[in-house]
């Protein structure tokens, strides 16, 4: 099983892969897109890319000296079909200079690299939502070589897949970054924060209606608003408990390292740490944090054993307990949830 | 393949009308009528029925049942022979609508489409249910929900030129290559925020359009769907659900904005066109690039 970690500056290469990255995958915005189609949207993200060729070439040329690939992200959720012959051009360009894979979400821009870029790795993006056997199957069928599962999957439902279909490399979230909403089904932008920022935290108010008009009735409406309060503290959990970290330096936030044994015994390919957009210190930190865990899977240690090592490891079990910091929440002790407190959270 | 031939033009005659329904528990409302006019349809709408313009001659044609946004809310078998037989009756196509499936969703949906008629549709709004239907029901016809015919849609944009920053890839020939592939014949899809009627010109497959609610976002992780479920286990994919959602909605804006009317039903996050957008369907109806409106709910 391999650390997926993210980068967005060549500078981040070698201590990335030196904390235990063995594959590493950035977006770029060339020039000439800028000026060709007058946006930045050449992926998922408008920020965190590398600042052009020049930059893109020196990071495959890094971490080919280290052993590691690189993955080119063209994830948009969707593209015009005025794009697809220069994000062909881009994975040619990518490709041509040693770069591995592209990460990809659009059907067509999938089919297109198939048919022109052939020696280029396809890993379908989480953006694309698959999440099942046949759709990864669907996939393969248009020439994926990988699927990166997207978050809000259950280790059962990544163990079918991954066993269904062992000549598919699969890739799952293990660290950072929580979208609220399915990326593949979210049709939004990420606002600068002065504008909103993400739609999940944006300042909406909202009031409940009962289904054919009028306010739920009182007890309901208590239920619902206790509900609420227990959906905001998740959100602080999915958002990385505030953006904080924890004493020891290691981000807080969505986190699936405990069920990091199960996924290797799954036959997971790749685990993938999320957040390009976060600062150098913090991608390195996530690496170092997942890499002692996959050190002990590889050491052969038993499952509990490690899964309780991945709890202790940010010093404070609470948080891990609580269920709402887990990408794969039925991964977690039943006797640490029996412990919980405010206190110990 | 070109479907263009397919598609309405201004001398085709009625366009197709249909209405969505996801609570299987209101087709008994629907159950008093001995036939369905377009007020029925547009009666269910509430206040939203003035957020819609349909054609003079617009009446019921389809009928639809179920969700396209959770894998909870697949109808049971015996509402769906219900809707069926209803739709005999009344003399309507029947639908059924399909979400993204988890893999534990197969064979409830291998069930339910066993239960449909020759000809029947099947929205499908997943790849591999797309696969399922193509390779275990070649006799049903797979139309490609709005989930899967991608666009920017998010109500807060401040402007026309963020709306740019995404364009759809509908007419993309790969896309179209890989529907025809699939034996999909016919897309359904939003009105976005800063949308024009000609976005819907030259795409090469019959187009339908739900109104009067687009669809800004959905997740697999719901907030009323966890009301039941114990706290530490709350927010989570996999877990039971009492659907809660058809019983509660949210409304709501962000303070200080004269935003499209947004809501919230269950794990899904919508808007409602404004009367510019429902005159913009309009207008894509009258030069046949719409061909179908299918009117439903939050």
């Amino acid at each position: 099983m391999k650390i997926t970690a993210p980068i967005s500056t060549p500078a981040e290469v070698e201590p990335l892969v030196r904390a235990g990255a063995r594959e590493l995958y950035c977006g770029v915005v060339p020039p000439d897109w800028i000026q060709r189609f007058n946006t930045s949207g050449v992926n998922r993200r408008l920020f965190g890319n590398l600042n052009g060729y020049a930059d893109l070439e020196s990071v495959v040329e890094k971490a080919s000296a280290l052993d590691a690939d690189v993955f080119l992200v063209l994830n948009a959720q969707q593209y015009g079909e005025q794009h697809l012959d220069a994000l062909t051009g881009i994975a040619a360009r990518f490709r041509s200079i040693g770069g591995k894979a592209a990460i990809v979400a659009d059907i067509s821009l999938i089919a297109s690299l198939a048919a022109h870029v052939p020696d280029l790795d396809i890993h379908v993006s989480s953006v694309a939502t698959c999440r099942n056997v046949e759709s990864a199957r669907f996939f393969a069928s248009l020439g994926a070589k990988r699927i990166v599962l997207p978050r809000d999957v259950t280790v059962a439902e990544i163990a079918t897949i991954a066993k269904a279909l062992p000549d598919l490399d699969i890739e799952a979230f293990v660290l950072n970054d929580g979208c609220v909403f399915e990326e593949g089904t979210c049709h939004t932008v990420h606002l600068p924060m002065n504008k909103g920022g993400p739609i999940c935290i944006d300042n909406y108010q909202f009031e409940y209606r009962a289904t054919g008009g009028g306010k739920p009735a009182e007890r309901a409406l208590r239920r619902l608003e206790q509900n609420d309060l227990d959906y905001k503290r998740w959100l602080w959990y999915r958002f990385g408990n505030g953006f904080s970290l924890s004493p020891n330096g290691y981000p807080w936030g969505p986190c699936g390292v405990c069920a990091m044994p199960a996924m290797h015994t799954a036959g997971v390919h790749s685990v993938k740490i999320a957040g390009r957009e976060g600062a150098s210190e913090r991608k390195i930190k996530s690496v170092e944090l997942v890499a002692q865990v996959l050190q002990r899977i590889e050491a052969g240690e038993a499952e509990q054993e490690i899964r309780e090592f991945a709890t202790g490891l940010r010093g404070a079990p609470g948080h891990c307990a609580s269920g709402y910091m887990c990408y794969y929440p039925e991964m977690r002790s039943r006797a640490a949830v029996s412990e919980i407190t405010p206190a110990a959270a | 393949m070109n479907h263009a031939h397919t598609v309405q033009d201004k001398t085709a005659g009625p366009i197709e009308l249909g209405f969505a329904l996801v609570d299987e528990r209101e087709l008994a409302s629907f159950a008093r009528h001995d036939r369905l006019t377009r007020d029925d349809y547009l009666d269910r709408l509430g206040d939203a029925r003035d957020c819609v313009q349909l054609p003079d001659d617009a009446e019921p044609t389809h009928f639809f049942l179920g969700s396209e946004f959770c894998e909870h809310l697949l109808p049971s078998v015996e509402a769906i022979d219900r809707a069926v037989a209803l739709c005999e009756r009344w003399d309507l196509s029947f639908g059924l609508v399909t979400p993204i499936a988890c893999d534990g969703l197969f064979d409830p949906l291998r069930a339910a489409l066993a239960r449909l008629p020759a000809g029947s549709e099947v929205t499908v709004n997943d790849w591999g249910v797309a696969r399922l239907v193509q390779r275990e029901f070649p006799d049903l016809r797979p139309v490609a929900g709005r989930l899967l015919g991608k666009m920017l849609k998010d109500p807060r944009l401040p402007s026309a030129t963020w709306a740019r920053l995404y364009p759809n890839g509908l007419r993309a020939g790969p896309f179209r290559a890989i529907l025809d592939g699939l034996g999909i014949g016919r897309l359904e899809l939003d009105f976005p925020p800063f949308g024009a009627a000609d976005m819907y010109a030259g795409i090469d497959f019959p187009v339908g359009v739900r109104a009067p609610h687009g669809y800004v976002a959905k997740g697999r992780i719901c907030k009323l769907g966890s009301l039941a479920v114990d706290t530490p286990e709350k927010f989570s994919p996999g877990h039971q659900c009492r659907r809660e959602c058809l019983g509660f909605s949210e409304v709501g804006a962000r303070p200080g904005t004269n935003e499209l009317h947004t809501s919230q039903r269950g794990n899904t996050m919508y808007y409602r066109h404004a009367t510019g957008m429902a005159a913009a369907v309009a207008e894509a109806v009258r030069n046949g690039w719409v061909n179908r409106i299918v009117l439903s709910g939050v």
